[in-house]
């Protein structure tokens, strides 16, 4: 740690003074931790994010792609690891384990073991020397193991800290007093061989833990050959294999011969789903990364037949299902529905025989190149030692049933899979809550421990005629296996107003925008162009980075010249040269015509709007208001409660009504909170910060509501069947309507005799072609509680797959074992339910038999699943918002911003965005209201500088421009013949600018000189 | 084959060298051409990009300037109607593409020159399919008859000098 | 013929009413200039000619109405002006309710000539309404012709272009305070004949769903170059597609200068796109 930091720490304990204290520490710095921290700074705390390895990351670093988009983790992992790094609020403790938690809530002791490094991180520059000379080889385990680095060695490119460190158990220095190498190249003199491993104690006002999850060991599955048998491997490591930044750079070849994979098979619940290894938990991630997997495997390699090995396909999330079935129909994964046995290996080809057993009950055998083991999500160490948190039965940390960040001990909020195995969404969901709640808790102590980033002063370049410095990044071999950098160099030094280029092998990494800076100064550059991939994702680090070399922000171009060149010219190195250098040209040509660009500031009105009165939309009014918000609350029903009020009870038989009325009541009690029933939005304008809204009532009286965020809650719609006699004959119920029966103690059901589930009823069917996610859960419950009513009862449940994912899978085990028959029918070979007699007759082709099953039943339930609230559709364009195709509505991207929308002070949660749980839709409504406390807690909002704006000289007050833009933010001043935009209100698309034939209007960053001047540099370009 | 053809492959390494210009709006066809990329798919390497906002932002004059420049092809892809990032934007690139095809066809220029398209963000697959297509489009009517003339002019003007 | 006296009468009734300033074209030792007649008894009124050159009377109201704020004005309008005040004052250049038309009709000598679509105002105050008499003689012309031979057409055309600006000046409809004409970006300074074809194409372009087919483009232009035709050609678009005729509507816009709908856009769209 630098001196620096040391100081910092100190000032910080003595400011700290009394409690509430304005600081939190997150233990665990993988996504859920780096999203938790971010958020917590956003929201004005100081934050201690402690990781036990040397970088942050965690696993989601270590994946190739995120289901169910393939995106490349890391390319949107690496920007909010960078932020974190530049965060001057977050100070990054790696190598360090908490030993101890004590105190209360607003003002926490944490002692922590902070092991050595070995490696001066303010010092290291990652050059890379120390681990060219150093001789100790070890398993890499960014890579699964599965290659070699060395002793000492930079974590991962993009690690941060990007630092190296070593690995003190098997350094030659450290065991035997030899070697010592690094020492003698580190030109840096960062090698420091005398740090100690120490404990020190921190004190903070909460404690957010985010540990993540154990992987399951896979050789505990002997039956599997894992650790034996070379070419049986864990998914994990086959994400690296998958990794272009792996062991293989994404080959899909096999550990024993290196030879290219053709079958492929995936071993589904190794480790899941399994008491015999004790974890009788769903890991709820498997099945959708085996999918994920698969395709890209075939993705690199089509040659592969990849089959995946399953019991029920748990596509359960958002947009899942048909990733599930676009997998199978069109891409060619073969799904098998079987349990696999074990496993033999050929000695000569060390091919792997696959013994499983068929739906229909015979054993079969299969061979395979190479085995993936699915393995599960198993509970992280420190949750009870260190943290000092109750465990429940799996081992994970306990949590309460409604609002799962709230752990055991007061002053510690547990997020992700440490919590329940989860997937990244849900984790950034879990993670922006947990900061909430942290607010909830300090928020009279918000801002109090702030370091403000003080930025250099931006040079006036006005003057200046353009140097620019050109950076064209390698990315590892991304670009630079395709594109000849060093051509793309040696040409962009040629063009006009370029005063240095150079390549970089990773021009993200953190100590290149070190670098950068430098070159910044060294060479008076006063514009800046990356030449490397999307400036989607990687625009705002190099700004940033600019800015912070005390150059306007705005002056600054990217070529992206891996997804838009060498990633789609895999096969013509050449020509894709020649492309990169062409973009590279038009980036140049425009950054030299850039100037800078002032961004603006507007108020911001501290209240909020929540439209929707159920359970997310009543906990995120809460939880604003705890925060000190005042919040209106908008429900079009009579009353409060939303679809939550057909639910009694939940799997885990928590009285849910119950819970109901003491929100209902905490809502009417809160002062801050205003509620409005028997209201809807009419009308909504303004922008982040200041809306204003329209609500009237049902006799068409209006109100005015002036507020600076809006959180949507509209919830969702329960599917009315008109299937299966459902409305006809009286016997043929829904599960709602069910549940209210039990929950009402119907004599009636003491009588029962047979009753039937029918799953899926409204849900993965053509016009509804997703999983409504709570139905199985849900049928699983009513089974067992019918049971409970009447054990003699028969249940039978006819599903397709059963998707009790986490630890709901408890309760299909307890059914099961209580007696309740599933029966599985495929899609498109649906029940039949008649009239016979004086029952109901149900047929069913079940699955596995292949044979027609009839039932006589009492009852006849049916799973009817979730629809988005028809309301969305007007809702949507006044809010200027997007929906799915299904009517939910869609957020701003599916994994790292799952309640934000693209519109900025808008956010969603609950069955508004999609089917879910209770409790998962109480945890979005805490994560919304926590990233609209971020816009409401700031004094001002700072504009966009990308914005237009009318040069009054040339503008001859036409007025097209003011009917062309689609967020009226430009009125034209009739008198003086002249428009004028609002940029507060303009959102920079430019459609106004088109269509100024006077050039008037101008997108700022996108004026048409600047386009201009990239056409013609492509144009010119390939005439050489 | 006519003798403008040939001077025009004989100008730009043959008339499979064909240039295009594509005019790609920030939120959904450039995310579904990063897309195309980060899924590898491959696709001709005769496209060069120009990032805009919206596609409402591109001018007319835009596209007429690249094929005075010597495109022999523009691309401009936007958002779905209805998906737009700022609602209506691409409203306007539907109304105003009808205009400018009309006059480029007014004027001679073959209709296949240029293409609208609306590609999403999840669209890496068509994004790739439409730059194939449209590049095999543009192979076929050949270099621009502007392209030409410009060549001859540069030529002129070498000469000259 | 018009009616000198009856002229003369309907100028002074205006007047009269409250218009400051009459505009009109009147005989200036031998050659017909536009001229503005301020009083009932001004000896300009005897003056006054109608019939023989055009102005660009639209375009001088525009003028005169930034010139003297609050003032009113009449005109004697062809239906050509009319059109073009009509777009204008959509356009937020001219205030209707400053302006006041005395409508004169062409003669059918006049239509004939000009090829025009409709040679009369709405109100016709003066002469009698002749026959519309449209031409696509050019049009038709070079749309007979395959794509390298009608590119070669206008190539042909346009090379007799001196880059006057004739074009521009003279139009009614042309009013920006910098014209993309003048951009070194679009139109390469100092090269004569302009280079082809983005010149005469981004004028075109800005004529779609604004040019009022008044036909003084072809009458300015030195080089006899078919201009009228391209336009004519934009606005046949403009109709097909959008069924919108400029000068025609007053409540209607051009749909290249308002968003609209989603259905408008998807039926626009309908023809031979993938929505």
């Amino acid at each position: 740690m630098s001196g620096n930091a040391q100081e910092k720490r100190d000032n910080r304990e003595k400011d700290a003074g009394r409690p509430p204290l304005g600081s939190v520490m997150v233990v665990g710095g993988g996504v859920g931790g780096i999203q938790a921290s971010l958020e917590l700074s956003g929201l004005g705390y100081s934050v201690y994010l402690v990781e036990s390895s040397p970088s942050i990351g965690g696993v989601m670093g270590m994946l190739d792609k995120t289901f169910p988009t393939n995106e490349c983790s890391m390319c949107i992992l690496s920007p909010k690891m960078v932020e974190v790094a530049s965060d001057l609020n977050i100070e990054v403790l790696t190598l360090a384990d908490v030993l101890s938690v004590e105190g209360q809530p607003g003002d926490m002791r944490v002692r922590l073991r902070l092991r050595p490094r070995y490696v001066d991180a303010e010092k290291c520059t990652g050059c890379g020397d120390c681990t060219a000379k150093c001789p100790v080889k070890i398993p890499d385990p960014y890579n699964a193991g599965l290659n070699v680095t060395r002793c000492i060695r930079v974590p991962f490119p993009q690690a941060v800290p990007g630092a190296a460190v070593v690995e003190g158990s098997v350094c030659r220095y450290l065991q035997k007093g030899k070697c010592g190498n690094c020492v003698k190249v580190c030109q840096a003199g960062a090698v420091n061989f005398e740090d100690r491993e120490r404990e020190e104690v921190f004190r903070v006002g909460m404690v957010i833990a985010a540990p993540g999850y154990r992987p399951f060991d896979a050789s505990r599955k002997t039956e599997y050959g894992y650790g034996i048998y070379p070419n049986v491997v864990t998914s994990l490591e086959f994400e690296r294999i998958l990794g272009a930044n792996g062991p293989t750079q994404g080959h899909v070849i096999r550990p024993s011969d290196g030879r290219e994979v053709r079958k492929l098979a995936f071993i589904q619940c190794v480790g899941s789903r399994d008491v015999t290894v004790g974890n009788g938990y769903c890991s709820s991630v498997c099945c959708m990364y085996a999918t994920k997997q698969a395709l890209i495997a075939k993705e690199h390699l089509p040659t592969v037949e990849p089959t995946i090995f399953f019991i029920d396909l748990r596509a359960y999330g958002k947009d899942f299902e048909k990733y599930y079935t676009e997998a199978e129909a069109r891409h060619g994964v073969r799904y098998v529905r079987g349990l696999v046995s074990g496993i033999r290996e050929r000695q000569r080809t060390k091919n792997l025989l696959l013994r499983y057993l068929d739906e229909g009950g015979c054993m079969r055998e299969e061979e395979f190149d190479l085995v993936v083991l699915s393995i599960g999500l198993e509970p992280p160490c420190g949750l009870a030692e260190g943290l000092g948190l109750e465990l429940n039965d799996h081992g994970f940390a306990r949590s309460d049933p409604f609002l799962p960040v709230l752990s055991s001990k007061p002053g510690v909020l547990v997020c992700g899979a440490a919590q329940e195995p989860k997937d990244i969404p849900d984790t950034v969901t879990q993670a922006t809550a947990a900061a909430g709640v942290a607010s909830l808790e300090l928020h009279q102590a918000r801002g109090t421990l702030l370091t403000r980033r003080e930025y250099p002063p931006e040079r006036d370049v006005r003057g200046e005629e353009p140097r620019v410095g050109a950076i064209i990044c390698r990315c590892g071999s991304n670009i630079g296996g395709f594109v000849d950098v060093p051509a793309v160099v040696e040409y962009a030094r040629t063009l006009p107003g370029v005063v240095f280029a150079e390549e970089r092998l990773y021009a993200c990494s953190q100590d290149a925008q070190e670098w950068i800076r430098r070159l910044v100064e060294e060479h008076r550059l006063n514009r800046l162009v990356v030449a490397s991939c999307t400036p989607r994702t990687h625009q705002p680090l190099f700004r940033e980075t600019l800015r912070s070399a005390g150059i306007n922000k705005y002056l600054f171009e990217m070529a992206n010249i891996r997804e838009h060149c060498s990633w789609v010219h895999m096969q013509e190195p050449e020509k894709a040269t020649r492309k990169a250098k062409y973009l590279v040209k038009m980036a140049v040509e425009k950054a030299r015509r850039l100037e800078p660009l002032a961004e603006g500031e507007s108020e911001v009105i501290p209240r909020a709007l929540v439209i929707g009165g159920g359970v997310a939309g009543m906990n995120a009014a809460l939880h604003l208001a705890g925060s000190g918000f005042p919040v209106y609350l908008v429900e079009k029903e009579a009353e409060l409660g939303g679809l939550a009020r057909n639910v009694h009870f939940d799997y885990r038989g928590e009285d849910v009504q119950a819970y109901l009325r003491q929100l209902i009541e905490g809502v009417r009690r809160e002062e801050l909170i205003t509620v409005f029933t028997g209201h809807r939005v009419a009308d909504v304008s303004g922008f982040v910060g200041q809306f204003r809204t329209l609500i009237q009532d049902d006799e068409g009286r209006e109100t005015l509501l002036e507020h600076g965020a809006v959180i949507v809650a509209t919830g969702g719609g329960e599917y009315r069947p008109a299937e299966y006699l459902y409305g006809e004959d009286e016997r043929v119920l829904t599960q709602w309507e069910l549940e209210a029966r039990i929950a009402a103690r119907d004599a009636g059901l003491r009588r029962l005799r047979r009753a039937v589930m029918i799953q899926c009823v409204g849900s993965r069917d053509e016009e509804r072609p997703y999983c409504s996610k709570v139905c199985c859960t849900e049928a699983v419950k009513n089974a067992l509680a019918l049971k409970e009513l009447k054990p003699e009862a028969e249940i039978y449940v006819l599903y397709r797959d059963v998707r009790t994912y986490g630890f709901r899978e408890d309760l299909y085990r307890k059914a099961r074992e209580a007696g309740v028959v599933f029966l599985r029918f495929d899609d498109g070979l649906r029940p039949r339910v008649a009239r016979s007699g004086g029952s109901l007759r149900v047929t069913v082709p079940e699955a596995g038999l292949g044979e027609e099953v009839a039932i006589h039943a009492d009852l006849v339930i049916l799973s009817t699943g979730i629809i988005a609230n028809p309301d969305n559709s007007e809702l949507a364009p006044m809010l200027k918002v997007p929906r799915n195709a299904e009517g939910f509505f869609l957020e701003a991207h599916m994994k790292l911003r799952p309640v934000d929308f693209a519109t900025d002070g808008v956010f969603v949660c609950g069955l508004a965005h999609a089917p879910k749980s209770i409790e998962e839709s109480v945890a979005q409504a805490v994560a919304a209201a926590a990233r609209a406390e971020s816009v409401l807690c700031k004094e001002k909002i700072v504009t966009e500088g990308v914005v237009a704006v009318v040069d009054e000289e040339r503008c001859s007050g036409c007025g097209i421009c003011v009917r062309l833009c689609p967020f009226e933010a430009i009125t034209l001043d009739r008198e003086r013949r002249k428009a004028a935009v609002n940029p507060s209100l303009c959102k920079g698309c430019g459609t106004c600018t088109a269509a100024c034939t006077a050039g008037a209007s101008r997108l700022q960053g996108f004026r048409a000189d600047q386009i201009c001047e990239q056409i013609e540099a492509a144009a010119t370009a390939w005439e050489g | 084959m006519t003798e403008e053809k040939k001077e025009g492959r004989a100008e730009a390494g043959g008339e499979d060298d064909v240039r295009i210009l594509a005019f790609l709006c920030n939120w959904c066809s450039y995310a579904g051409a990063d897309l195309a990329g980060v899924s590898r798919l491959q696709y001709p390497p005769n496209v060069l990009d120009v990032r805009v906002m919206c596609t409402g932002t591109i001018s007319p004059y835009f596209v007429v300037k690249a094929f005075q420049e010597g495109m022999d092809g523009v691309l401009i892809a936007g958002c779905h109607i209805g998906d737009c990032h700022y609602l209506k934007g691409n409203y306007m690139t539907a109304k105003r593409f009808q205009v400018l095809r009309e006059a480029l066809k007014f004027m001679g220029l073959e209709e296949g020159r240029l293409r609208l398209e609306w590609v999403s963000a999840a669209e890496g697959e068509k994004y790739a399919e439409v730059v194939r297509s449209f590049t095999e489009q543009v192979k076929a009517l050949g270099p621009s008859p502007l392209r030409r003339k410009r060549a001859r002019a540069v030529k002129g003007e070498k000469g000259a000098a | 013929m018009v009616d000198a006296e009856e002229l003369k009468a309907l100028i002074r009734k205006k007047l009269e009413e409250g218009a400051d300033a009459f505009l009109c074209l009147v005989d200036e030792e031998g050659s017909l200039v536009p001229a503005l007649v301020t009083g009932a008894d001004s000896p300009d009124l005897e003056r006054i000619r109608v019939g023989g050159v055009r102005y660009p009377l639209a375009k001088i109201l525009v003028e005169l109405l930034r010139e003297y704020p609050g003032r009113r004005f009449a005109v004697l309008a062809r239906g050509c002006d009319e059109r073009a005040l009509v777009e204008l004052a959509k356009l937020e250049q001219v205030d209707p309710d400053r302006v006041e038309l005395v409508g004169l009709a062409c003669t059918e000598e006049e239509a004939r000539a000009c090829g025009c679509p409709k040679p009369y105002p709405t109100r016709v105050d003066l002469g009698e309404r002749a026959e519309p008499a449209p031409e696509r003689e050019v049009i038709e012309e070079a749309e007979f012709l395959p794509d390298p031979e009608r590119l070669r057409f206008w190539e042909e055309h346009f090379s007799r272009c001196i880059k006057c600006y004739g074009c521009r000046n003279v139009c009614p409809m042309c009013f920006c305070e910098d014209c993309a004409l003048e951009n070194p970006q679009l139109v390469e300074p100092g090269v004569v004949p302009p280079e082809f074809p983005s010149f005469h194409l981004i004028r075109a372009l800005d004529m779609a769903g604004r040019c009022v087919d008044c036909g003084l483009c072809d009458e300015a232009c030195p080089a006899d170059i078919p201009l009228r035709s391209i336009y004519r050609r934009m606005q046949e678009v403009m109709e097909e597609r959008f069924g919108y005729r400029p000068g025609e509507d007053p409540e209607r816009r051009n749909p290249l200068s308002e968003l609209g709908t989603e259905a408008e856009i998807k039926k626009i769209m309908g023809s031979g796109l993938e929505i």
